[in-house]
């Protein structure tokens, strides 16, 4: 039984896996924003990055 | 247990008999099979070959033991009709704890005598062997051989009897005492009895309770088993390996899917600009990018960000917006470079260079609003941007990978805790794991 719920789970997961890779999934953290203003082609200060008040690592030893 | 000699078969019948002691009646179930049989009422342990029922042995019970089959029963085993006929408690002391288990003694007119054993809910049927086991030379923990499979030694003890009632077709003494030692090879197990008379072999195979309960018509349910018994079959390993074999499969074909995907994957660079950025530089340092195309179904946009940064870092915010929708990709990265020599030698942290693949942006026309920003007094940084259109992404694999791998590692964990408590109660108790201090 647990082997047939296995073989379930792992061909699910492969399956998974195909559409995935198909559909260009990642693991990257992306915000998705609709309808942004067609000014911000001319006037790019004009768009607020949702990462714009990110505290900066500045690094190092 | 000890050994009992079959006879040919008798005709079944019951024989009736009164204690020489109290007097109480006597039923010989096994007839003529009988060496000893026990009055219930006093406790007397008679010779049941002599025609005036000596009296061998009296015992004070310290507890009035009642089998779980009660005497007399009849059930059917492996495709045979036993009745129980006999029962006795013996008692191995351990560290000075007293362990005791039960055994009933089955008696069939044409098979003669079987045995069960109960120890905590677990259950054995056990017969008396006709050939010897053969012992495996220079094996350690010891290991005996019989008829082709391989059993590994788990406890000597010396078992002495505590309790008695009904028949037994040996000399039974309470208070006697016989070196047990017991191989297994689950679900089965070889124990050998070692008397005045010699070494017993009997041979024991692993059976649930229910099975019993089934087997004699026993009402209610049999005691729940309490641990795991030195016997009883794992019921993961066999699984175990057979996931395994599965899992081997399934890495198999992540592999397969990990070159079709990087064959027939386009990797087609759509963009590449080449930039430069001065944080000392006044006023908003966000652009632009020229448009360019994104065809095909939806995939990822891998943002390769290339930068000349030494013991610096930089921050780009990114927008990847559809100039059509205004549908945008909001992401930000950080690059950041350092390296140098301290008293541990030399060490570096960061890469001047990133790479990000943005999920299943759909097709269009794009561009990419890029906002970098650093500290000020660092001066100019140089970068590149470069976007590819369909790359694989290697870390699906590796996660598809530990998805797989996660159940298979949890029941093999299963599986050997499994044995850890079958062994940790053997001669030969693994080694733990727990370095802890326990006292």
């Amino acid at each position: 039984m647990i082997r047939i719920l296995y073989v379930v789970y792992g061909a699910a997961v492969l399956l998974g896996l195909g559409v995935a890779q198909y559909q260009g999934w990642s693991l990257a953290t992306v915000n998705e924003v609709k309808n942004v203003p067609r000014s911000v082609r001319d006037n790019p200060g004009s768009y607020r990055s949702v990462y714009g008040a990110y505290h900066h690592y500045t690094g190092g030893k | 247990m000890n050994a009992g000699g079959t006879t040919p078969p008798a005709r079944p019948q019951v024989r009736a008999l009164n204690c020489p002691h109290c007097g109480a009646a006597l039923t010989l179930r096994s007839f003529n099979n009988a060496v000893t049989v026990v009055c219930e009422s006093c406790h007397s342990i008679l010779d049941a070959k002599d025609p005036n029922l000596q009296i061998l042995q009296q015992f004070k019970a310290s507890v009035d033991e009642k089998p779980l089959i009660p005497l007399g029963s009849r059930g059917k085993i492996r495709g045979t009709d036993y009745e129980v006929i006999g029962f006795q408690r013996r008692t191995i002391h351990v560290d000075g704890e007293p362990y005791s288990w039960h055994e009933y003694v089955l008696f069939n007119p044409y098979k003669g005598f079987r045995y069960l054993t109960e120890y905590n809910g677990h259950w054995n049927d056990v017969g008396i062997l006709k050939a010897l086991p053969e012992t495996v030379p220079n094996a350690s923990p010891p290991k005996v051989k019989y008829l082709g499979e391989t059993y590994r030694h788990f406890q000597t003890a010396k078992a002495g009897t505590s309790f008695v009632l009904g028949e037994f077709p040996w000399q039974v003494r309470v208070g006697e005492a016989e070196v047990v030692t017991d191989y297994v090879s689950p679900p089965r197990v070889l124990s050998s009895e070692q008397t005045g008379h010699g070494i017993t072999w009997s041979m024991g195979e692993y059976l649930s309770g229910k099975d019993i309960w089934r087997a004699f018509h026993l009402p209610g349910n049999p005691p729940e088993p309490v641990g795991v018994y030195e016997n009883q079959p794992s019921p993961l390993s066999s699984d175990t390996m057979s996931i395994w074999v599965a899992f081997a499969g399934f890495a198999l074909a992540i592999v397969v899917m990990m070159i079709a995907f990087d064959m027939t994957a386009s990797k087609r660079e759509i963009f590449n600009g080449y930039y430069k950025f001065d944080s000392n530089a006044r006023g908003d340092a966000s652009f632009v990018t020229e448009e360019f195309e994104l065809s095909g179904h939806s995939s990822n946009v891998e943002v390769n960000t290339s930068t000349d940064l030494n013991n610096r870092w930089m921050y780009l915010n990114y927008a990847l917006i559809n100039e059509e929708t205004g549908q945008a990709f909001d992401f930000s990265r950080e690059v950041s470079y350092y390296h140098g020599y301290d008293s541990d030698g030399a060490w570096s942290e960061g890469n001047a260079n990133d790479s990000v693949a943005v999920p299943k942006v759909p097709p269009g026309r794009y561009y990419l609003r890029v906002e970098p920003e650093g500290d000020p007094g660092y001066g100019v940084t140089y970068y590149t941007i470069n976007l590819k259109r369909d790359v694989p992404q290697y870390s699906l694999y590796a996660l598809a990978f530990g998805v797989l791998l996660l159940p298979a590692i949890l029941l093999t964990w299963r599986t050997l805790s499994f044995e850890h408590m079958r062994w940790s109660e053997s001669d030969h108790p693994p080694i733990s794991l727990n370095t802890g201090d326990d006292e």
